[in-house]
């Protein structure tokens, strides 16, 4: 059985609808653009013990230091545990609300190219309902199973959000990106609530969203097996 | 583009450099079930937020969580846990980098290597080494990886024909571990067995490269 090189790739598909409802743009572009922080988080959890280390009472167990949006360098903790409390959180989460625009699919209309080390949009489009933002749906994702009639099988994840343009003028978008974010909590607060950008792809074609029309930027994880 | 490689070394040489092909379907459903999760929960918030249904190595299915929030602890016992951890003391056998002796064909579907080589320093084992973590990154290209030795400390050669890279899903409370569940992720079959003698040593390393 052939194997492709890439154990795991991603597509990003676009539908763009008008006013009406009516599909006027529509597009499937492979993902070329993991990021760095994507793979720390990653060691991460290679580095988590998955048990109990007594050396570690009341701080992360493990973590991994990512750049956060804003460039700084931040650490997403991957395993933590805390004394006389509850305690948990999740590493890499990508299902925002509606309105959220600073995690899971987020949208751009920069150009500038990609590297591994990116850790922002190059011009992120705000949520909202002013000139120049787009009206940020609730994130859905979608666990696709595994696909075995193409060889190797595959199998799919699928994260997925809409957008609509509340405005009276066009948009368009150019970038499309996923922000993930570590949150861990005990009794006492928050302890660990860090942004990250772990995708970023500069589209080879760009998408005009008219006034009144919406957008579903859908992200598909492709696993390759066996 | 993410790729995998196995890398095995014997007696400190390298014997084999190859894609590893394997990740299996437990894999992409403990990914999800991370990716799923919300952040931001209230702080009185217990229980789970996003999971997903694993396939234990004994064969029987369960559930981890991607997103999880212990009880409430009234004591000095530690609260807390993860998603997905790897890495395995010195003679743990049941999670992190096992190797064993069978060489069924890989398939998406599996959940455990075909024949273990257990812990040990008796014929047919060899002794589990703790787990070593390396990076490097760059604008280009970046890798990280999780290593174990293997040694055999027995009086007979011990022969290695496949490699498994188990995950452990496991929080705890004072009162009880609410969830504790290994499962494997990935499984390569190596193409030629790898003999390791009496007191020769074994290193797998599984790298994870990321590159524009």
């Amino acid at each position: 059985m052939s194997q492709p090189l890439n154990p795991m790739r991603g597509f990003i598909e676009i539908e763009v609808r008008d006013r009406e409802g009516r599909v006027i743009q529509r597009g499937r572009h492979e993902m070329k653009s993991f990021t760095n922080n994507f793979l720390k988080i990653l060691e991460g959890f290679f580095n988590s013990y998955g048990n109990y280390p007594s050396e570690y009472v009341a701080k992360p167990a493990s973590k991994a230091t990512v750049v956060a949006p804003d460039g700084t360098s931040k650490d997403a903790w991957t395993e933590a545990y805390y004394d006389y409390h509850r305690c948990g959180g999740v590493a890499m989460a990508t299902r925002a609300g509606a309105g959220v625009d600073s995690y899971g699919i987020v949208v751009g209309s920069g150009t500038t190219p990609f590297n591994l080390n990116n850790y922002a949009l190059a011009t992120k489009i705000a949520h909202g309902t002013g000139a120049g933002q787009l009206n940020y749906d609730v994130m859905s994702l979608d666990d696709l199973g595994l696909d075995t009639s193409v060889s190797p099988p595959v199998y799919r994840v699928r994260l997925m959000r809409g957008f609509k343009n509340l405005t009276s003028s066009t948009i368009t978008i150019t970038e499309v990106s996923v922000i993930a974010r570590a949150y861990w909590k005990y009794t006492g607060g928050v302890v660990n609530d860090v942004l990250f950008l772990i995708a970023r792809d500069v589209l080879p074609t760009s998408y005009t969203v008219p006034a009144g029309g919406s957008a579903s930027v859908a992200v598909v994880i492709e696993v390759a097996m066996g | 583009m993410i790729r995998a490689e196995v890398v095995v070394e014997l007696d400190g040489r390298e014997v084999y450099r190859g894609e590893s092909k394997s990740f299996v379907q437990n894999f992409s459903k403990i990914l999800f079930a991370i990716l799923n999760g919300t952040g931001g929960v209230d702080l009185a918030y217990e229980g789970p937020v996003s999971s997903a249904v694993v396939q234990k190595p004994d064969g029987a299915t369960t559930t981890v969580y991607g997103e999880y929030y212990t009880k409430y602890t009234p004591s000095a016992i530690t609260s807390g846990g993860t998603a997905m951890g790897f890495k395995a003391g010195a003679g743990e056998d049941a999670w992190g980098i096992l190797v064993g002796s069978g060489s069924d064909p890989v398939s998406p579907t599996q959940y455990n290597l075909s024949a273990k080589i257990p812990h040990g320093t008796d014929p047919g084992k060899l002794y589990y080494d703790v787990h070593t973590v390396t990076s490097s990154y760059s604008d280009t290209s970046s890798y990280v990886e999780i290593a174990r030795s293997f040694i055999n400390k027995s009086s007979q050669p011990v022969t290695v024909r496949e490699v498994g890279l188990f995950a452990r899903n496991r929080y705890q409370r004072a009162d009880a571990i609410e969830v504790d569940v290994i499962f494997m992720v990935a499984r390569d079959v190596l193409p030629n067995p790898v003999t390791v003698n009496p007191l020769g040593s074994l290193l797998i390393r599984y790298r994870v490269i990321l590159t524009t």
